[in-house]
C-alpha cells in the first residue's frame, strides 16, 4: 500500500467525520453565541435524531425523508423545551440552565430507553449510497463520501442563512447585543426559541447521518456531548467559523490517532484542547475567556 | 448547633436499632454525603460548577483500592494515601481547568474526568479495565485493631471521615481563605483587584475538593470490595452535582442531606420503576426552577416563619 493514497483516503476518512462533528458542534455554538448558555442535552438531542432517524427510515422505507422529518421532530422539541423551561431561568446566573439541561439529558434519554428499548438498533445505508467506491486503488464507502459532501453542503448554507438572510442578520444581531435588538421592535424570545430548536435540530441530522455508520445506541449521547463541547472550547465559544475548524481538527486528530496510536487516540482529542486553551484560552476564534 | 449535635447522636446511636441492610445503605449514604459535600467547596463557595467531580471520587477508590490489593499498607492509611494521592493530582487538573472560566470550566472539567475514563478503560494493569478491581480486602490494623473489618465498626471509621471533613470544611468556609472563595464567587474580578491572586486561590479549592472527594472514595472501594469503570462516568459526575443543588449548594449540610435523598430515592423508586432516571430528571429540574436553595433552604425557611 502506498503511502500517499493510503493518506488522501484517510484524509477523506476524517473530512466525513468532520462533517458528523460539525453537525454536532455547530449547534451548540450557535446556541451559546445567542443565549450564553450552553446545553448539556446537546448530545441527547443528537442520540434522538439516530432513534428517529431509524424509526422515519424504517416507516417510510425512505432515508431522505429521515433526514428531514428526525431534525424537525427534534428541533420543535427543542424549542418547546426552550419556551417551557428555559425562559424562566433568563434571569439567573449561567449554571442554572447547565443543571436544567442536565436534567432534560436524564429525562430524554429515558424515555428514548422506553420508546426504543435498550439494544443497539440498526440502520441500513440507503441505497444509492451502499457499497464502496475504488479511489487511487483503495476501497472507500461511497456513505462517507455522501457524509463528507453534507458537511461542505450545510456548511455553505448555514454561513450564508447567517450572512444573507434577514433571520441570520438577527441571529447575529442578537448575539452582539440582545437588548438593543429587543429595543428595536423585535421579539427576542422568538429568536431565542427558534435558533435553539434550529441547534438541536441540527445536532438530530447528525445523529441521523451518523446512525447507519454505528448504529442508534443508548451510549451515543455520552461521546457526543464529550466531542461536541471539545469542538466548542477549540473553535471558540460562540464562533460558526471556529466550530467548523475545529470539527475538522478534531476529526484529523481522531482518525490518525486512531490509526497511528489506536491506545492514545482518545487522550490525543484531549491533549489538542490543552494546547489551544493554553495557547489561546478564548478557543482559536472565540473572544478571551 | 443543637440540631447538629442531635444529628451526630442520631448517626453514632444508628447501627443499635438499624438492621443491617440499612445500615449498608446508610454507609454508603455517608459516603457519597462526603462526596458532595467536598464538591460543595467548589460549587457552593466558590461558583465553579465542576461537572467531572466523578474524577476525585474514581481516584480515591482506584488509588486506595491498588493499595489495598498490592501493598500491605493498613486500611487507614491506605485510605489517607488515596486521598492525598487525589489532593496532588488535582492539582494537575485545576491548573489546566482554571485558564477557563465559567462555563468553559464546566466542561474542561467533564473533558479531564472522562480522559480519566479512557484510561482507566486502557490502562488494565492499574485499573482492572472492563473488570475493574474485585476483591479489595479491609485490611487490619494498624497496631492489629480488626474493628473496620465488620459492617458497624467501617460505618464509624466512615462516620468520622465525614464529621472530620465537616469541622475542617465549616473553619475553612469561615476562615479568611473561605472569604476569598466568597469573593471570587460574588466578583472574581473585583478580588482580583483587591490584590488577590484568585486563580491560586480557585487551585487550592479544587485540589482541597478533589482531595476530601478523594477520602470518599477512598472509603467507597474497600466497603463495597470493588472498583470500576462506573466510578468515572460523567453521569456520576451529573449525580453527584444533583446531590449538591437538591441539597443546598453553598451550606456544606445540604449536600451531605442531598445525598441521603438521592440514595433514598434512588432505592425506593428502583423498587417501583425502572426508569428512576426519568424521575430523576424531574425533580432535579423542578428544584434548579423553583427551589435553588434546595432542601437544607426549605427547611430553614419554614423553620424561620
Amino acid at each position: 500500500m502506498d503511502l500517499l493514497p493510503f493518506l488522501l483516503v484517510q484524509c477523506l476518512n476524517a473530512l466525513s467525520q468532520a462533517a458528523l462533528l460539525f453537525f454536532l458542534g455547530v449547534g451548540l455554538t450557535l446556541i451559546f453565541g445567542i443565549m450564553r448558555i450552553v446545553n448539556f442535552a446537546h448530545g441527547t438531542f443528537y442520540m434522538l435524531g439516530a432513534f428517529l432517524g431509524y424509526s422515519a427510515a424504517r416507516l417510510s422505507g425512505n432515508f431522505w425523508l429521515a433526514m428531514i422529518v428526525g431534525p424537525i421532530i427534534a428541533g420543535g422539541i427543542g424549542a418547546a423545551f426552550e419556551v417551557g423551561l428555559l425562559r424562566p431561568l433568563y434571569r439567573r446566573d449561567d449554571s442554572a440552565f447547565l443543571m436544567v439541561t442536565f436534567g432534560l439529558t436524564l429525562v430524554l434519554g429515558d424515555i428514548i430507553r422506553l420508546l426504543w428499548g435498550v439494544d443497539a438498533l440498526q440502520v441500513a445505508v440507503p441505497d444509492a449510497f451502499a457499497g464502496i467506491v475504488f479511489l487511487f486503488d483503495e476501497p472507500f464507502p461511497v456513505y462517507r463520501l455522501f457524509l463528507a459532501g453534507a458537511g461542505v453542503v450545510v456548511a455553505i448554507a448555514i454561513w450564508q442563512f447567517l450572512e444573507r438572510t434577514r433571520l441570520g442578520l438577527l441571529i447575529r444581531a442578537t448575539s452582539q447585543n440582545a437588548e438593543m435588538v429587543h429595543a428595536l421592535g423585535v421579539d427576542v424570545n422568538l429568536v431565542r426559541s427558534g435558533i435553539f430548536g434550529i441547534g438541536c435540530g441540527l445536532a438530530a441530522l447528525g445523529g441521523v447521518l451518523a446512525a447507519p455508520l454505528v448504529t442508534a445506541s443508548l451510549g451515543m449521547a455520552g461521546n457526543a456531548i464529550i466531542d461536541a463541547f471539545v469542538i466548542v472550547i477549540i473553535g471558540g465559544m460562540g464562533s460558526f467559523l471556529g466550530s467548523l475548524l475545529a470539527a475538522v481538527l478534531v476529526a484529523f486528530v481522531q482518525v490518525f490517532g486512531t490509526y497511528y496510536f489506536p491506545d492514545f487516540a482518545l487522550a490525543a482529542m484531549y491533549l489538542l484542547m490543552l494546547l489551544v486553551l493554553v495557547v489561546r484560552p478564548g478557543g482559536l476564534l472565540g473572544k478571551e475567556a | 448547633m443543637r440540631g447538629l449535635i442531635i444529628a451526630v447522636i442520631v448517626l453514632a446511636a444508628a447501627p443499635l436499632g438499624l438492621p443491617p441492610f440499612a445500615m449498608t445503605l446508610l454507609t454508603e449514604a455517608l459516603i457519597l454525603g462526603l462526596l458532595a459535600m467536598s464538591l460543595d467547596l467548589m460549587v457552593g463557595y466558590t461558583r465553579l460548577i465542576s461537572f467531572g467531580h466523578a474524577a476525585a471520587y474514581g481516584l480515591g477508590a482506584y488509588t486506595c483500592g491498588d493499595l489495598l490489593l498490592h501493598t500491605t499498607l493498613p486500611l487507614p492509611f491506605a485510605v489517607l494515601a488515596a486521598a492525598l494521592a487525589s489532593g496532588v493530582i488535582a492539582i494537575g487538573v485545576a491548573w489546566t481547568c482554571t485558564l477557563a472560566k465559567g462555563v468553559s470550566f464546566s466542561m474542561l472539567t467533564l473533558a479531564f474526568a472522562q480522559l480519566l475514563y479512557a484510561v482507566a478503560f486502557k490502562w488494565t494493569a492499574v485499573t482492572g479495565a472492563s473488570d475493574g478491581l474485585a476483591g479489595i480486602p479491609r485490611r487490619a490494623g494498624p497496631f492489629g485493631l480488626t474493628v473496620f473489618q465488620t459492617k458497624n465498626g467501617y460505618y464509624y471509621l466512615v462516620l468520622a471521615c465525614l464529621l472530620g471533613a465537616y469541622a475542617f470544611c465549616r473553619s475553612l468556609v469561615q476562615s479568611p481563605f473561605g472569604a476569598v472563595l466568597r469573593g471570587i464567587r460574588e466578583n472574581e474580578p473585583k478580588t482580583l483587584s483587591l490584590g488577590y491572586n484568585t486563580r491560586l486561590y480557585k487551585i487550592a479549592v479544587v485540589a482541597i475538593s478533589f482531595a476530601l472527594g478523594g477520602l470518599s472514595g477512598a472509603l467507597y472501594s474497600p466497603f463495597a470490595g470493588f472498583a470500576n469503570t462506573d466510578l468515572l462516568f460523567w453521569l456520576f459526575s451529573g449525580q453527584v452535582l444533583i446531590m449538591v443543588i437538591v441539597g443546598g449548594k453553598g451550606t456544606l449540610i445540604g449536600p451531605i442531606l442531598g445525598a441521603a435523598f438521592f440514595m433514598l430515592l434512588e432505592h425506593v423508586l428502583s423498587l417501583y420503576t425502572e426508569s428512576w432516571a426519568l424521575f430523576f430528571g424531574l425533580i432535579f429540574i423542578g428544584f434548579v426552577t423553583f427551589a435553588p436553595d434546595g432542601i437544607w433552604g426549605l427547611m430553614r425557611r419554614r423553620a424561620r416563619v
